[in-house]
Order: structure tokens, then sequence, then C-alpha cells
């Protein structure tokens, strides 16, 4: 771990994610030792709003001027590509899973706020199966934290250095036996959502690129289905709010799923996406009020 | 929150509005749906009157161009906004005259204490539009999925040709005479001797009243900014009778045409809503009376074979409102007089003024005369505003309440309406 907080680099634009793919994928081979101490950083973003109602139909979250706790999320996550694609990232990328996405918003975001935005890798961690690592991000305003998440990805196989700390990709939820909404998942979900997110990872695009990675089918992006769980409960939610869910068994398109939620005091809920049929857990997860 | 006490009557309060700045069609709101736009109005009226988990007796609103999927639009805003989930919420659909129906039907309940609260409103888009399928490739998509045997589902496919895959586009037209809105009004324009310039100079006033409106603050507790427009964008404060004056007529035909894409209003995109209660609950609630629901009457009449103008409706509620309330056209201090056309507005106002009009249609001994100009449509209305069809009863009632507010107890303001259909909604309101 790096001792002191080095300085960011500073792009000018978005990377480019089905670019950031290959090169990831081209050089997996080879990688190891500690986490690069890199920071990577945007300053002045301002939300596309094509983008943002293209976003917001395929999570089906109301269009509105704040923006969902996910959105920031659109904008970090091709820094954190970028960071995770770079020869000096220890893990390789193919085979990373998306394990634990926490989202904290502090204050709600307009969309027409100009921002700035800063991730990171830290917190290489050991688990049973393999490694785990955290890419972190946090979102300004002004000079003033708004925004932040930590992802949590899971390297099955992959070793973390000695000592390192046990990985914690679970998020406790209690009893969820109530459905809320039963959802059809259409097998085209996966393509529709890496047209709008730019997340071209090939488990999510067909079959076919799904099964080179061991997939029987193609799966869904965790990070859609958590918009959808806060679009389901659009209204609901408080202004500012942490959402800490684990992504467990992968949903494999198409799929019926059923979102299972319970209130918790005034302004949290605990909730759960599983399969309809056999009960799979997909997702589950807290939302509580700061 | 159902009253426990008997029926009685009472007016209605109306206690503030809020709404979203129109947008021209295909412009800055052409991915909202309805529901987006409708939620957006209801959480900011919620934000401005401290509604949060508030249950209301009712929210009662709707659209006028609607999607079969959106058969609750009303009900589903609400399950989406910051309001209680628990309160109902209905859709009412009587064309333009859609807003002020609702205010109408909640102010009623209201009245009769039925509820202590409630919201209504509107919204419309037509950028997000209800295309349909066209309707032979319906039968023959409904056949498919009525046939059990490979055989017949060739048969219902057999019917199928490529010229069905035309969509159907919704209309701004009447379904009976296949005539366009405008079209209509052009021929009431043309029976009432409208001039061109009497329109340009009305249609010049909306633009200016509008944006001296806007200038000076009056929208500021009426309206919540949405994806990037903080006015009306159909807005033109320079707007003059020189700029108007160049502008082809688009309805009408031949040398007496004389309404333009200027003097007409422009398909537009929004949503309103307005907060009603009884005296007690906003009282209770810390919230503020602006002004009283006192009245409504709707009319209607037979464009179709009876020869009267599509628009004209509202000329024939009038009297029937103003003598039932002991009142008469005089006795107002504000005309809302919605401007679909400033044709309309021109001609409403020459019915009431003309002597045979009035004894023969309106069976009135006296015509019901005419209207001080300085009081009407004084912040503007549709023409400058724009017109999303179900949101304008909304803007005007709680544009109106807070102008009689401003003018100080006892001011009397009169709302206008016209609507598709040949049909026509009127109110009154009292400070």
């Amino acid at each position: 771990m790096a001792a002191a907080k080095p300085e960011s680099k500073v792009l000018e634009t978005a990377p480019n994610l089905g670019l950031l793919y290959a090169k990831a994928t081209a050089t997996a081979f080879g990688r190891g030792g500690d986490l690069p101490g890199t920071r990577l950083a945007r300053h002045g973003v301002v939300v596309d709003p094509g983008h943002f109602s293209a976003y917001a139909r395929v999570c089906r979250l109301p269009l509105g001027d704040v923006l969902p706790a996910t959105y920031p999320h659109m904008l970090t996550f091709p820094l954190q590509m970028a960071l995770m694609s770079d020869r000096s990232f220890p893990l390789a990328m193919p085979g990373l899973v998306h394990a634990r996405n926490r989202i904290t918003v502090l204050r709600p975001i307009r969309t027409d706020e100009p921002l700035d935005l800063e991730v990171w890798a830290e917190n290489f961690a050991q688990h049973r199966s393999g490694a785990a690592v955290d890419l972190r991000a946090t979102v300004s305003s002004g000079g003033t934290e708004v925004w932040r998440s930590t992802s949590t990805y899971l390297a099955r196989g992959a070793t973390a250095p000695d000592g390192a700390p046990e990985a914690d990709i679970q998020v406790p939820v209690g009893e969820l036996e109530r459905v809320a909404a039963t959802w059809r998942i259409p097998d085209d979900a996966g393509r529709r959502y890496a047209k709008v997110s730019g997340d071209v990872n090939p488990i999510h695009l067909s079959g076919l690129t799904a099964k080179a990675f061991g997939f029987k089918r193609a799966i869904a992006h965790g990070m859609w289905v958590k918009a959808r769980v806060l679009g389901a409960l659009a209204g609901r939610l408080p202004d500012a709010l942490t959402v800490d869910v684990a992504f467990r068994k992968p949903l494999l398109l198409p799929s019926t799923v059923a979102l299972a939620t319970a209130a918790v005091g005034a302004d949290g809920w605990d909730v759960a996406v599983r399969n309809s049929k056999g009960g799979t857990e997909h997702l589950v997860g807290t939302i509580r009020p700061l | 929150m159902a009253s426990n006490t008997k029926p009685t009557t009472r007016k209605a309060a109306i206690v503030g509005g809020n709404r979203i700045p129109f947008a021209r069609s295909n412009s800055k709101y052409a991915q909202a749906s309805n529901q987006d736009m409708l939620t957006a109005t209801l959480d900011g009226l919620v934000a401005r009157f401290g509604l949060q988990g508030k249950v209301l007796g009712e929210v009662v609103a709707g659209a006028v161009l609607k999607h079969s999927r959106d058969f609750n639009l009303t009900r589903e805003s609400v399950l989406g906004s910051k309001l209680s989930a628990t309160t109902p919420a209905y859709d009412v659909q009587q064309a333009c005259g859609t807003g002020l129906e609702a205010a109408i039907l909640v102010a009623n309940k209201i009245a009769l204490g039925q509820i202590e609260s409630g919201i209504a409103g509107g919204v419309d888009t037509t950028s997000d539009a209800p295309l349909a399928v066209n309707d032979d490739l319906r039968r023959v998509l409904i056949s498919l999925n009525n046939a059990k045997t490979m055989q017949d589902r060739l048969r219902a496919l057999g019917g199928f040709r490529p010229g069905m895959l035309a969509p159907e586009i919704p209309r701004n037209a009447e379904p009976r005479t296949g005539l366009a809105m405008g079209d209509h009004a052009a021929i009431t324009a043309k029976e009432w001797e409208i001039g061109r310039e009497e329109q340009d100079e009305l249609t010049v006033r909306s633009h200016h009243n509008l944006a001296a409106a806007y200038d000076r603050g009056f929208f500021d507790d009426l309206l919540t900014p949405y994806l990037g427009l903080s006015r009306d964008q159909n807005l033109r404060p320079d707007s003059s009778i020189e700029k108007l004056a160049k502008l082809n007529p688009v309805f009408g035909k031949g040398e007496g045409a004389t309404m333009t894409a200027g003097n007409s209003t422009p398909l537009s995109d929004g949503a309103s809503a307005v907060l009603l209660a009884s005296d007690e609950w906003a009282e209770a609630q810390g919230l503020p009376v602006l002004a009283h629901f006192v009245d409504g009457q709707t009319a209607a009449v037979d464009y179709v074979h009876g020869g009267e103008g599509l628009l004209m409706a509202p000329v024939y509620a009038m009297p029937v409102m103003l003598a039932r309330n002991g009142l008469t056209l005089q006795d107002f201090d504000f005309y809302e007089i919605h401007e679909a056309f400033a044709s309309t507005v021109l001609a409403t106002m020459k019915a009431w003024e003309d002597p045979a009009f009035c004894k023969e249609k309106l069976g009135l001994d006296a015509p019901l005369g005419s209207i001080d100009r300085s009081k009407l449509n004084v912040n503007g209305s549709s023409l400058a505003a724009g017109h999303p069809f179900a949101a304008t009863g909304g803007r005007i009632v709680a544009s109106l309440a807070k102008m009689l507010h401003e003018a100080g107890p006892g001011k009397r303001g009169l709302i206008s309406i016209c609507a598709a259909g040949g049909q026509g909604v009127v109110a009154i309101l009292e400070s």
C-alpha cells in the first residue's frame, strides 16, 4: 500500500471501455505484485442529458433533475476500468467478478452540476476462493464530496499478498419474504445496458461470448439490477443514503426474477432479487438513510 | 382522509400550484414520458408545501394523448412520488378541459366534505406520443394470437401486408370531421370576421405579459425547473406585430386565411398540479389559502351537425354559470380565456357582445357584454406559454389564484377553456 496519497492523473475525456476490455484481455497474463497507487481523475464532468435519459429508460428510473444513486457510477466506472486494465494492476480483468457494491449519496446531486471524479484501488484482500480488491470512487461538486462508492471485485484463483486482510463481500439482510414485484428480464437486457453504460464485457452480450468465459448464458449487469431496484423504490427513498448490495449468483438471461423488499426503520429497506422459480439469489442489499 | 361529518357544502380553497416549464414538441422533454413529467410536477408540489409522506384525499389528473399502458397514469405517478402511497388517484380526460375539470372534481368533493385535500393536475406530451399499430395489423396480430394450429397461424399471417407496418400517429384532428382543430377554428374566425391584425395583437400581448410575469418573479413559487428549462420554451419576449405579420397562414384557405403558427398555440409538452383543500385542513397544515373555487360549468356544442363552431362551447357554459351565481360578465377582476388560438379568444368575446347571438343561441334578453381587455390574460396565456393539453387547466387555476391573492380579498377571477369534441369548461375563483 502506498504510504502517502499520490497525485492523481487527470484525464480529459472518458476512456473507451471497448478498447480497455481488449487491452485488459491481451495483457491478462503475467500480472502480479501489489496494487498500484495510481489515482485517476476527471474534472468538471457534466452529465449529458441524452445519456442520462437513455440510462433512466434502460434502468426504468424516473426521468428527473436529480441523479439516481447509481448514475455517478456511469462516470466513474470507465476510470476504474482504465486503472484495472493497466499493466500495473496485479489482477487479470477477464474473470474478475463484481461481488459487492456500496454507494453513498451524501446529498441529492442535480443533473446540471459539474462533477469532479477520482478513482483508485485499495484493500487488496484474501478470500477463500481467491483474492479481492476494492475499486473506490469519489465524486465532488464545488469542492465538496457528494457521492462515494466501493466496488469489490473477486478474482478466483488469484493470490493476495501475504498478510492481506480477509475480504468482506457479505451484506447481511433480515427476513425477506414479501415479493414486491416480478420482472421478466429479456435476453437482450445485457446488450441494452451495455449500449448505454459502455460496459461491453462479453459475458453480458450473448450466450456465445458468455460461454467463452465459463457462463452457461449471457448474464445481466449487476449494476443494472441494482439500478432497477432503486427504480422500483422511487419516491420511497431518503435523499441521502447508502445502498450496499452483494451480487450473489449470476442472473442468467432471459430470466424471471422477483424483487423482495422489507422496510427497515423509517426510511430504510432490505432488498433481494431472486429467481422466481428456483429462488436462486442474485442480489441482496440494504438501503439506509445517512 | 375521509371526513366523518355529514355532507355540507363549503368552498374549496386553492392552496397553491406547481408546474414544470412547458417545452416545445420534440425538444427538451422529448425523452420524458407523461409519467415522468407528472411525477416530477407532483414532487415539486410536495416539496413546496411539505406534503412528503402525507395522505391526501385524492389526486386527479389526466392526459389527452395517453398510451393504453398508462391506464392508471395518475395513480402510477402518485406511487412514484413522495406523497404517501396510500393516497388514492384517478384519471380524467376531457381534452383540453381535462385540467380544469379535474380541479372541479376535487373542489366538489371538498365542498361536499368527502375529502379534506386533493391535487388536480394534468400532463401531456406530443413528443413521446403513443403510436399505435395500424388497425389492420392489429387485427392480424389478434387473429395470430388466437390461432391454435399452425394452419390457423399461417392463415392469420396471410392477411399481413407490408403497408400495415405504418403506425397510427395521433393527430390533432376531430375524428368525426377529419378537420384539424386549427381548421375548425379558422371556420369560426371567418364566421365572426376575426381579423389577422387583432389576432397578432393578442398574441404579442400574451408573449409580453408572460415575459413580464417571469421578470417580476411571478412564477417563482408556481414553477419548478425541469430537464434544463426554467421558463416556457415557446416564450418570445421580443415578439412583435411586425414579426408575426410575416408568417404565412397555416389554417383556413385562400384570401381570408388569418391563422398562423404565431397566433395559434404550438404543440408542447408539460405538466401542472394544483393543491386544493378545505380551509380547516390548510390552516391545520399551516398552509396559505390563495383563493376559493366558487363554481364550475361545462357545456357542449354540436359542431358536427349543428353548425356551431368546434371551440365555442365555453360561450354557452358561461351564462349558465353566471346566472347561477347572480353575476354578470363584468363582475370580475381577472379573465383567463385559454388561448387555443388567438381567434378563439376573440370569437368568444365577440359572441358574448353580440345581441343577436346571445338572444338566438344563448336565449338571453341582453348580450353578456364586453370584457375589459386590460384584465384579460394579464400574465400571458397559452399562445406564449404553450399548451400541453391537459396541463393548461392547472396552469391557469394556480396562476389565477395567485393573482387574486395578490390583489387582495374579495376579488373574482373567471376561467374559460375550450376543448376538442365541441366542449368547454368555465369556472369562477374568488379571493
